[in-house]
């Protein structure tokens, strides 16, 4: 098409300078004209040939490789988080195998976290066992202690006893006098 | 309706695993005979779906049959498991009570005297406990059984076992979350969306 369309006004301006140079001297040239268009085509011709050259896209001329072009960052911005190929919206789970996939993952996750309390669950046992038999421990030996205590006591009456039975009475009054004495004393406050 | 997401399907698993054991792959691997007449013909497989916020278990040629209904107009198909909240969360209904109990892996057996409290929406105290599995852990997701094996219902455990035998007859031993009282009492609920 495109060679046809240029023929077309190379002829259109092969007319026009006939028509406009009606008279006068144009005979010569006139006589020429006709053995002019001759070459023409041979013109066009190499003019043709350079755009149909020149029309062939780049990507078909040549690949990017043979540019040797330096690489571009590949780094993806932030804002960017998808590749503007990738499928839009939710990606549904619907084969077995995705779905074995989680599941396997979330039963190691609960198994884990199951194991992990039983072992803290037996680690608190095992304290609070601990602490039990010592608190069992120090209550039994407070006991003894109050029971030495008893009985040493009660001893110290029995021999106190035996040493003096026949004043026994006035002392112990005595004793519960000087008791109350200083309990009173003690209670006694004034405001003032 | 649709199929679930990874995130849907992963927040599914994780509150199904607190119930069930590894038997919880049988979910995905149960199969139904085929309604389609033929020996060869392949059998049905369950699959998972959600519609409006509900999750459905449901055989896969009736979820198949389903698409040919509108959302709108679909109410409930299969076997409803539970919603998600708005925040993504996932919530067990008592319908999934069928699923989950014959793949339990912690069970709590309550005696005869103790069926009707917790029917009737009571937490599970110890003076009514048939009997339990060995070592569950503190806040474990159980399910509840009458003493001959039916379920009743499923809760998360108070107290681990070895602290719950020295607790007194009074104090809970399992928090109920859903009974099959459930299903007179929130009837009119229960079902609409």
């Amino acid at each position: 098409m495109p060679p046809k369309a240029r023929t077309g006004p190379s002829k259109g301006g092969d007319k026009r300078s006939s028509s406009s140079k009606p008279s006068t001297s144009a005979s010569s040239s006139k006589s020429k004209k006709p053995s002019g268009p001759r070459p023409k085509p041979v013109q066009q011709k190499t003019k043709s040939k350079t755009p149909t050259l020149k029309k062939k896209p780049p990507h078909l001329r040549y690949t990017e490789k043979d540019l040797k072009l330096p690489s571009l960052n590949g780094i993806r911005p932030a804002g960017v988080q998808k590749p503007p190929n990738a499928k839009k919206g939710k990606t549904f789970v619907d084969d077995k195998e995705q779905m074995n996939a989680i599941l396997a993952i979330v039963m190691a996750e609960k198994e884990g976290n199951i194991e992990s309390k039983m072992m803290r669950s037996r680690q608190l046992e095992e304290v609070r066992e601990a602490r039990r038999i010592e608190a069992e421990k120090r209550v039994e030996s407070k006991k003894a202690g109050l029971e030495e205590r008893k009985k040493g006591i009660k001893e110290d009456g029995r021999k106190k006893g035996k040493g003096s039975r026949d004043d026994s009475g006035p002392a112990g009054a005595e004793v519960t006098q000087e008791k109350v004495g200083p309990r009173k004393l003690r209670k006694r406050v004034s405001f003032g | 309706m649709r199929p679930l997401t990874d995130t849907e399907t992963k927040t599914l698993f994780t509150k199904l695993a607190n119930y069930t054991g590894r038997s919880l792959n049988n979910l995905l691997t149960d199969t139904a005979p085929s309604t389609t007449s033929g020996a060869n013909s392949t059998p049905d497989r369950y699959v998972f779906r959600i519609q409006k916020d509900r999750v459905y278990y449901v055989r896969e040629s009736l979820a198949n049959l389903a698409t040919s209904i509108a959302r709108d107009n679909l109410l409930s198909l299969g076997t409803c498991l539970g919603k998600f909240t708005k925040t993504g969360k996932f919530r067990l209904h008592i319908t999934a009570l069928d699923v989950l109990a014959p793949h339990a892996r912690y069970k709590v057996w309550v005696k005869a005297n103790g069926e009707m409290p917790f029917l009737y929406g009571g937490h599970v105290v110890k003076a009514h406990v048939g009997r339990w599995s060995e070592d569950v852990p503190e806040h474990q997701g159980v399910v509840v059984m009458s003493m001959n094996d039916t379920p009743l219902g499923f809760g998360v455990t108070a107290r681990s076992t070895a602290e719950a035998r020295r607790l007194d007859p009074t104090g809970i031993v399992t928090f109920r979350q859903a009974d099959v009282g459930e299903y007179l009492r929130e009837e009119d609920t229960l079902f609409t969306t």
